[in-house]
């Protein structure tokens, strides 16, 4: 049993090796050979829990000297911070055929809805009361009339999104605030300690912050999405079941792979950060960008003149180098998970990729609803990578006065 | 809607968008920090105000003039009517689409002005709520 405050915990040698899963005896055997650093001979709340990360890395067939190592350099202090995650608990977890007859889902449905989110084979055969609480949502959420299509592409974001969210809060993590304390030669089990206090202080943090901004964009997006069924029922175009009208601009910097070869990786990451946020904050607000892959941002909006408003302005106030270039097209796409699809979607990318540094390319779909104040050079007809037939395009400049 | 009245009642205006910012525990500061100091022409009411980082000595964030005739150069100039600047002020200007709508001409070092625009986003909300309680007229 545990005894004592939070921060003098001592266990007693079972309990720890509960915890760690392993028997008393290896635990004792790990202490004396120091794989498992105690804190002044005590088994704490802390050596309990690298030995449960001794135990899973002996597991994976690492050597108690190599275990011995990495311990001593720090580099297994992160797992304490798993501590703080709600205990798995295996033997509350129900088999899928149970969790079908609880829930009233087909199992092959609970297994399209959990892989959906990203779980691998093994969690869906047996399910956790906290994953079957959330799977007796579903029958509320089809019967109240969401098309099952669209609840598997949703399933499928939140779990992209938030797959990407803690990966990125691990990866910060681990680079802003472990490697700093490895390279400051702070021992492993105080390491482990630092981390495991700031951790605590900051988890309770995310969900709330993780709701207000979902609760934010959520009504940000239902504006937008308001506004832009009301101009396109006034302009006649309401499109096929999961297909939108609407303008695609990819917009990346010139010269960028040039541009990490003279002054490095982490100025020119520098640079694109100043670039991607630099569309992000004049961006229109019924614009957004759909992703960034390296250098290169993915923007939609439903007006295409608007779009190239945008574009033309952004390359009058982006003057850093390197300078960027932006296509822009516009069309019919196919809305799946989050990201747009299809032939229109290539064809932006690919007029993007024929512009020059400080260049707006449109195709002629955007070029026409263009407005008076910019010029519209026709460039010719171009055959675009990876098309068979040629594309019309446009150089857009602001007009002369 | 969104005209000002007289060239007096968009200075008076100005004046407290100015104040805003100046006095925000949050932007004037880091307007100050930023120390970007910019000449706006409202070229309808033929008028020019320059604004610029306050010195240690000064007590404050930001000083401006109405005038050319002042003591600093400017390092970001914009030119816009006193309308565009009511509907930027209010949130409801793109600045990059104004600029090529030519509604906004911009000049000198635009990255620096670029810069600027997260950092004065809150003074939109400011301003729509003075508009909604003393400028009415105004509200777009």
């Amino acid at each position: 049993m545990a005894r004592g405050s939070q921060e003098t915990t001592t266990l007693s040698l079972t309990e720890a090796a509960r915890r760690a899963g392993a028997t008393p005896a290896t635990l004792r055997r790990w202490a004396d050979q120091g794989v498992v650093p105690l804190a002044n001979g005590r088994w704490t709340p802390a050596a309990a829990a690298h030995a449960r990360i001794v135990a899973r890395m002996r597991e994976r067939g690492h050597s108690l000297e190599e275990i011995r190592a990495a311990s001593d350099e720090g580099r297994l202090a992160f797992g304490y911070v798993e501590e703080l995650l709600p205990a798995l608990a295996p033997e509350t977890a129900v088999p899928l055929e149970q969790a079908a007859r609880r829930t009233g889902l087909e199992p092959a449905l609970i297994e399209r809805l959990l892989s959906s989110l990203g779980y691998d084979a093994r969690a869906i055969q047996r399910i956790p009361p906290e994953d079957l609480a959330l799977l007796q949502l579903a029958p509320q959420v089809l019967d109240a009339g969401f098309p099952l299509v669209a609840l598997l592409q949703l399933m499928r974001v939140y779990g992209q999104a938030l797959a990407d969210i803690a990966d990125a809060e691990v990866r910060l993590f681990h680079l802003y605030v472990h490697e700093p304390l490895m390279r400051d030669g702070v021992p492993g089990l105080e390491m482990a300690e630092q981390m495991e206090q700031l951790a605590r202080g900051l988890l309770p943090l995310a969900s709330p912050l993780m709701d207000r901004v979902h609760q934010r964009f959520l009504r940000h997006f239902v504006e937008q999405d308001m506004i832009g069924h009301m101009e396109a029922a006034f302009d006649g175009e309401i499109g096929d079941l999961g297909r939108l009208r609407i303008a695609i601009a990819f917009a990346d910097l010139a010269g960028y792979t040039r541009l990490t070869e003279e002054v490095g990786e982490e100025e020119a990451v520098d640079a694109v950060e100043r670039f991607v946020e630099a569309v992000q904050i004049t961006l229109p607000d019924d614009a957004r960008i759909v992703k960034t892959i390296g250098d290169e941002v993915m923007v939609v909006a439903p007006d295409a003149a608007a779009l190239l408003d945008w574009a033309v302005g952004f390359q009058q106030l982006f003057t850093e180098r390197p300078r960027p270039r932006i296509g822009i097209h516009a069309g019919d796409v196919l809305y799946r998970e989050g990201d747009y699809y299809g032939r229109e979607v290539n064809i932006a990318a690919r007029v993007a990729a024929r512009s020059a540094g400080g260049e707006v390319l449109a195709t002629r779909p955007v070029a026409e609803q263009a407005g008076a104040h910019l010029e519209l050079e026709r460039i010719g007809e171009v055959r675009l990578k990876g098309f068979s037939e040629s594309t019309e395009l446009f150089l857009a400049t602001p007009a002369h006065d | 809607m969104g005209s000002f009245r007289s060239p007096k009642e968009f200075r008076e205006v100005m004046e407290r968008i100015f104040g805003m910012m100046d006095e925000d525990p949050d932007m004037g500061p880091r307007l100050r920090d930023a120390d970007v100091p910019q000449r706006f022409e409202f070229e309808d009411l033929d008028l020019v105000v320059n604004i610029r980082a306050a010195r240690p000595d000064e007590g404050r964030n930001l000083v401006w003039e109405w005038t050319d005739d002042v003591a600093w150069e400017s390092k970001v100039r914009m030119t816009m009517s006193s309308e565009t600047a009511n509907r930027y002020f209010q949130g409801k200007e793109n600045v990059a689409m104004a600029i090529a709508r030519r509604r906004i001409k911009a000049g000198g070092d635009v990255k620096a002005a670029l810069a600027l625009m997260p950092i004065t986003k809150p003074i939109f909300e400011h301003y729509r709520a003075l508009v909604a309680a003393e400028y009415p007229h105004l509200a777009v």
